[in-house]
């Protein structure tokens, strides 16, 4: 783990450090409110006020479950591009299209120079960084999945999107740090779709982390690992934060063929099930990471945001998390 | 001359207002214990009605039931078969849009129709011909995992889903089906399996009857393979020009023995293509392909854009005709 580099800022962990990836389930209080203020029956300061009040209950619940890194629960964000592209200049609203099965979401237009124009997350780091003693990440979807995951009309080819989205991304990043956040993940799913593209995701990370003073982390899901490992430990990050459950781990093998060199965020349940998995299951999918990666390289979290299940289904899962991890720094600590 | 105009394969099935959401809000409720299945069919019924009357209007001469009924392009195929259980989700090529991955733990068996019920309710509905649509064998087992390999291997697996889908396009064209697509867009990323998809196909193409075999391509370059891909023994060969723009060059220059769809308006973009640019194109590829047999249409299913705008595409096919007519009158 590159723990000089996190006790240099100030931050100490334990063993399998617990973390999520992001997003947990709005609590029915707050869809309910989200519904009124679509339908114009109550006021923004109506929903933020739920949302501050959903936001409370998951940092409480991170504590109360023994999370050691938390997440401010993205309460104010419906879907994590469109949420940016609603605070970033140059985007337009797109209608919606399906993400999977039943599952919707509105996809942006870019259709104009991209620009930040003022900070997006700050507020709501600080506002849950001020109910929580533990360290908070600072999240922020990132310029290539941005790019991505938004139909492109003012730009005249891809790369050049993500590379005018990085350069303000990057601003959001300075404007965190400013406040005090020491641990930023930048999620970045869309990343191993397109493996002939991936030096221009590289070039948009270090456009967005190059020389700034944080821990960084990236979230990679539901993609064809295969085509860009190990090109992808070129991203300049500190922790990739992957899928390992849904698929059966075998992104393992390809740790064996060729040595893992980063920190790791180890998902350890799936989060498109609504089965809770047996925490013995759990345990034994952080043994089989175990016998790979060096111990001090793991953190632990579920597969994905957890925004998809019911709270009581996402409290479960991050409890067998919380659960093996203790069981492991237990079994790691009498060696 | 002439140009026919038609789908690609899938429609939204979802739009921004509350008459197009029907079907997520059915479904939302029955998941919930809400209402039955018959409610959900019912709402499928009701956005296949929406769908092809999108499409009517945009006078196309070949529609689609717009895949409303599918949950992806792979589960709602395999997952009817014997001898699969369908799992985890994974994204679906380059797109965000995921599919859920069928798991093979027994014999490969159809064990009843697939999309006949689709099909023949999206006919009943259309004055238009229907094409009906299937994801093919070779991209199916692509998609696909064994349990402990135990269900014999790549070969069997293949061979498995062959025999389930020349089933399925013998029924279809039994139906009245006068055109059968069947996507293989995997083969793009693996060229060196031609000699799989040439015998799966073969096997397909003796089912079809009097109806007409489409192999469509998306989601990738078609260009290295595109002299492989015309002596199949199919009768129209669909491809997707948004990853290769020389892709026209080349079919100017080689020629075609098979009619071409021709996906030269982006299905993955919102931007709306100039028509005179297309029509250029389509200038071009008239020294190679008689584009009188030809079908314009989206590079690949709409159901990548929202709604208002997979409509605007569709409508854009005919301004797009009219524009190269015009030019060629």
């Amino acid at each position: 783990m590159s723990r000089a580099k996190l006790q240099g800022l100030g931050i100490d962990l334990p063993l399998f450090p617990v973390t999520s990836v992001g997003s947990f389930p709005k609590p029915d209080f707050l869809v309910k409110a989200r519904g009124d203020f679509a339908k114009k029956k109550i006021s923004r300061g109506a929903l933020e006020k739920a949302e501050r009040q959903a936001t409370e209950f998951w940092i409480r619940t991170q504590e109360e479950l023994g999370v050691d890194v938390l997440v401010d629960g993205e309460m104010y964000r419906g879907d994590m591009v469109a949420y940016f592209a609603e605070h970033i200049a140059g985007f337009e609203e797109g209608g919606l299209v399906r993400s999977y099965g039943n599952r919707y979401y509105h996809k942006p237009i870019i259709t104009g120079e991209v620009h930040w124009e003022e900070p997006v997350t700050v507020e709501w780091w600080k506002y849950a960084r001020g109910l929580t003693s533990k360290p908070l990440k600072g999240m922020l979807t990132g310029p290539y999945t941005v790019m991505d995951w938004s139909f492109i009309e003012y730009y005249p080819d891809r790369r050049t999107a993500c590379l005018a989205l990085a350069k303000e991304i990057r601003k959001e990043v300075e404007a965190l740090i400013g406040e005090g956040a020491r641990i930023i993940q930048i999620d970045e799913p869309a990343i191993s779709v397109r493996p002939e593209e991936l030096p221009v995701a590289v070039e948009a990370m270090h456009m967005v982390t190059d020389g700034l003073p944080a821990y960084f982390i990236t979230h990679i899901c539901y993609g064809a690992f295969e085509n860009i490992y190990p090109s992808m430990l070129d991203l300049p990050v500190d922790n990739f934060d992957l899928e390992m459950s849904n698929s059966g781990l075998d992104m393992l093998e390809l740790f064996k063929k060729h040595r893992y060199t980063k920190d790791i965020s180890f998902g350890l349940v799936d989060v498109h099930t609504h089965v809770v998995e047996d925490e013995r299951v759990v345990e034994e999918r952080l043994r089989q990471a175990l016998a790979t990666l060096p111990e001090e390289a793991i953190w632990v979290d579920p597969d994905c945001g957890l925004k998809t299940r019911t709270v009581e289904e996402a409290i479960a899962k991050m409890q067998c998390v919380v659960t093996a991890a203790k069981a492991l720094r237990a079994v790691t600590s009498d060696e | 001359m002439d140009l026919k105009l038609c789908n690609h394969s899938s429609y939204p099935r979802i739009g921004d207002d509350a008459e197009h959401q029907l079907l997520r809000r059915t479904i939302a409720q029955r998941d919930k214990g809400e209402a039955t299945d018959d409610a959900v069919r019912a709402a499928q019924n009701r956005m296949t009605d929406l769908a092809l009357a999108e499409q009517a209007e945009a006078d196309l001469d070949l529609v689609t039931d717009g895949q409303i009924r599918w949950a992806d392009p792979i589960s709602h195929l395999a997952g009817k078969l014997a001898g699969v259980r369908i799992n985890g989700l994974l994204r679906f090529f380059d797109t965000n849009c995921y599919f859920r991955q069928p798991v093979l733990h027994g014999k490969l068996e159809r064990t009843g129709p697939l999309l006949l019920e689709e099909f023949n309710y999206a006919q009943g509905k259309s004055a238009r011909p229907v094409k009906a649509v299937l994801t093919g064998p070779y991209t199916l087992t692509r998609h696909s995992v064994e349990e402990d390999g135990g269900t014999g291997g790549f070969d069997k697996v293949l061979e498995g889903y062959t025999a389930a889908l020349a089933a399925e396009v013998a029924a279809l064209a039994a139906a009245g089906a006068t055109m059968i697509q069947v996507e293989e867009p995997a083969l793009l990323r693996h060229p060196d399996d031609f000699p799989y998809l040439e015998h799966s196909i073969t096997a397909l193409a003796m089912s079809k009857a009097s109806a007409q075999l489409a192999l469509v391509f998306y989601f990738g370059d078609p260009a290295p393979l595109y002299d492989h891909l015309q002596t199949l023994p199919v009768d129209l060969l669909g491809f997707d020009f948004t990853y290769n723009p020389s892709l026209v060059d080349r079919i100017a220059s080689n020629g075609t023995a098979r009619t071409l769809a021709l996906g030269l308006v982006d299905g993955r973009n919102t931007r709306l293509e100039d028509p005179a640019v297309i029509a250029r194109q389509l200038e071009k590829l008239a020294y190679g392909a008689d584009l009188s047999y030809a079908f314009l249409s989206p590079s690949c299913g709409l159901e990548y854009l929202p709604r208002d705008r997979a409509g605007q595409k569709l409508r854009h096919l005919a301004a797009i005709r009219k524009t190269f007519l015009g030019s060629t009158a």
